[in-house]
């Protein structure tokens, strides 16, 4: 947090609001992770139980969500924040927004446990549980990144949603591949798409978290923009 | 409709859709005031350090930083207040439409009729409110009456004043709430038709509502004349202003368009100060 330079408003209540900001901005963070951790375990060893935790444990993400949003227009309200503590909140807005999205898709991905899959189908599930883990892995990293406002880190890990958009891509194709040769298999392909495409869109919305990195840092908006460009900032 | 060009966002850059000057290119047509190397001593201190800025015609410019930065004295510069404090030396130029206002030569009378100032606490005469927005028309000789009576309706409607006191315009202006005093004082500044107000702290002794009266009025009034403002709340400057000067012991840290130093501010004093943080 060392980069956000909190402590030093001369109003310690202006620090201690933006400080529970971020705290409940980490907890939340570390929440979604943990119910994407799950539903990824709950999908990998058929686990009912873990994916039914999984959806019961949303509404947790939501509140933190209102929660958060609640004390952001406090602080906008009572503190007219400025220049980095705008950028600050303005970042945090949708960081939250983003990351309650991302526990929707985990969601999702948790109701692959619940349907039944043949042992023949299985491979379905080896596929996404590889997408999964790279898209963990960059949920994680952004994360990281953001909890300590690190603009070099998100620069870099931006670009791993190329890496995870070619193994969508070419998930895609191979369960195209199954659905052809045997049609009865359609329902549970869906299935899987669904919750591939969910995987896909985390990747995203992490992309959207390591912009708001940028945006904070640097204050320059970065979305819609080439990676070269970005490089160069 | 907003119309965006497909690559105004690819660059990274200023994706801001609205359209502020080039401070550092401004044509001398768009230049009201244009200072160049100014140095200010009060006996022995220096109060300001080389300031240089173009402050552009029919914009409000609005001067920020903690007590003793030097705002007060720069803006006090371009009317020559401070020739009427002992022991203060100034050197380098204000120029107003290209001709320097400390030369030798100047009547500082005729300098104060162009650059109008209205200070913290409203000062109106102990006369009527009529009286009050004619005594600058009178002092040039102007006694139609007919000439009197359009300038104070125009001053006053300026001044969004006119509504509340058109019925009791020859009852004493002290009778008038402080807001409305205020008010009176632009009123009275402008029925001179200057081409500068300088505003020192306006709104200070103002409660919230007559601030917002006076912030909407600085607004209106950028129409007609340039806006310098002095003001201690930086909220008040973000509202009002299209440029704002931060200033600090005396140096000029950073001179930028509104937008830019309230979100993005280059400098990392300007940053601690508008953030209310301690350097």
């Amino acid at each position: 947090m060392d980069n956000l330079h909190i402590g030093r408003h001369i109003s310690g209540q202006f620090n201690e609001d933006l400080e529970r900001v971020i705290n409940n901005v980490m907890h939340m963070g570390g929440l979604v992770e943990k119910q994407l951790t799950d539903a990824l375990a709950a999908v990998g060893q058929s686990d009912v139980e873990l994916a039914k935790q999984v959806l019961s444990n949303d509404y947790q993400v939501n509140a933190y969500e209102v929660s958060i949003d609640d004390e952001c227009t406090r602080v906008i309200a009572k503190r007219q924040p400025a220049a980095g503590d705008l950028r600050l909140i303005m970042a945090v807005v949708k960081t939250i927004a983003d990351l309650e999205r991302i526990g929707d898709d985990a969601e999702k991905i948790a109701r692959v446990a619940l349907e039944s899959f043949s042992s023949s189908q299985q491979d379905l599930l080896v596929n996404l549980d590889n997408l999964g883990r790279h898209v963990l892995e960059f949920l994680q990293a952004s994360l990281d990144a953001f909890t300590r406002m690190d603009c070099e880190a998100a620069v870099k890990i931006h670009q791993m949603d190329n890496k995870i958009n070619r193994e969508y891509e070419a998930l895609m194709r191979q369960l195209m591949t199954y659905m052809m040769e045997d049609p009865r298999s359609i329902p549970q392909v869906m299935t899987v798409i669904w919750s591939a495409r969910a995987l896909e869109r985390i990747g995203d919305r992490c992309q959207n978290i390591c912009e708001y990195i940028i945006y904070f840092v640097k204050g320059k908006v970065v979305r819609h923009t080439s990676a070269e460009d970005i490089k160069k900032l | 409709m907003i119309s965006i060009s497909p690559n105004a966002l690819a660059n990274g850059s200023d994706s801001s859709l609205a359209k502020t000057l080039d401070l550092n290119n401004l044509t001398p047509e768009q230049v009201a005031l244009d200072i160049n190397n100014l140095n200010l001593f009060y006996g022995e201190k220096q109060a300001l350090n080389n300031i240089s800025m173009s402050i552009p015609k029919g914009q409000v410019t609005a001067f920020i930083g903690p007590s003793g930065c030097g705002k007060s004295t720069l803006l006090r510069c371009i009317n020559r207040m401070n020739d009427l404090v002992d022991n203060c030396h100034i050197s380098g130029e204000i120029n107003l439409h290209g001709s320097n206002i400390y030369n030798k030569h100047v009547d500082v009378a005729d300098l104060r009729r162009k650059v109008g100032m209205v200070f913290q606490r409203p000062n109106p005469f102990p006369k009527t409110i009529y009286e009050n927005v004619v005594y600058g028309l009178r002092i040039t000789g102007e006694n139609n009456r007919r000439k009197l009576d359009e300038a104070v309706e125009k001053s006053l409607k300026s001044a969004a004043l006119w509504n509340e006191v058109k019925d009791r315009l020859h009852e004493s202006a002290l009778g008038l709430s402080g807001g409305q005093q205020q008010r009176l004082v632009i009123a009275r500044a402008i029925a001179i038709q200057p081409e500068v107000l300088l505003l020192d702290e306006p709104t200070s002794a103002l409660d919230p509502i007559s601030t917002l009266t006076i912030e909407e009025l600085i607004n209106d009034l950028k129409k007609q004349f340039t806006v310098v403002i002095v003001t201690h709340n930086m909220q008040q400057a973000a509202r009002v202003s299209d440029q704002t000067a931060f200033m600090y012991m005396g140096d000029l840290i950073e001179y930028n368009d509104t937008n830019t130093l309230f979100t993005t501010p280059l400098k990392k004093k300007t940053e601690d100060y508008i953030t209310g943080r301690y350097g």
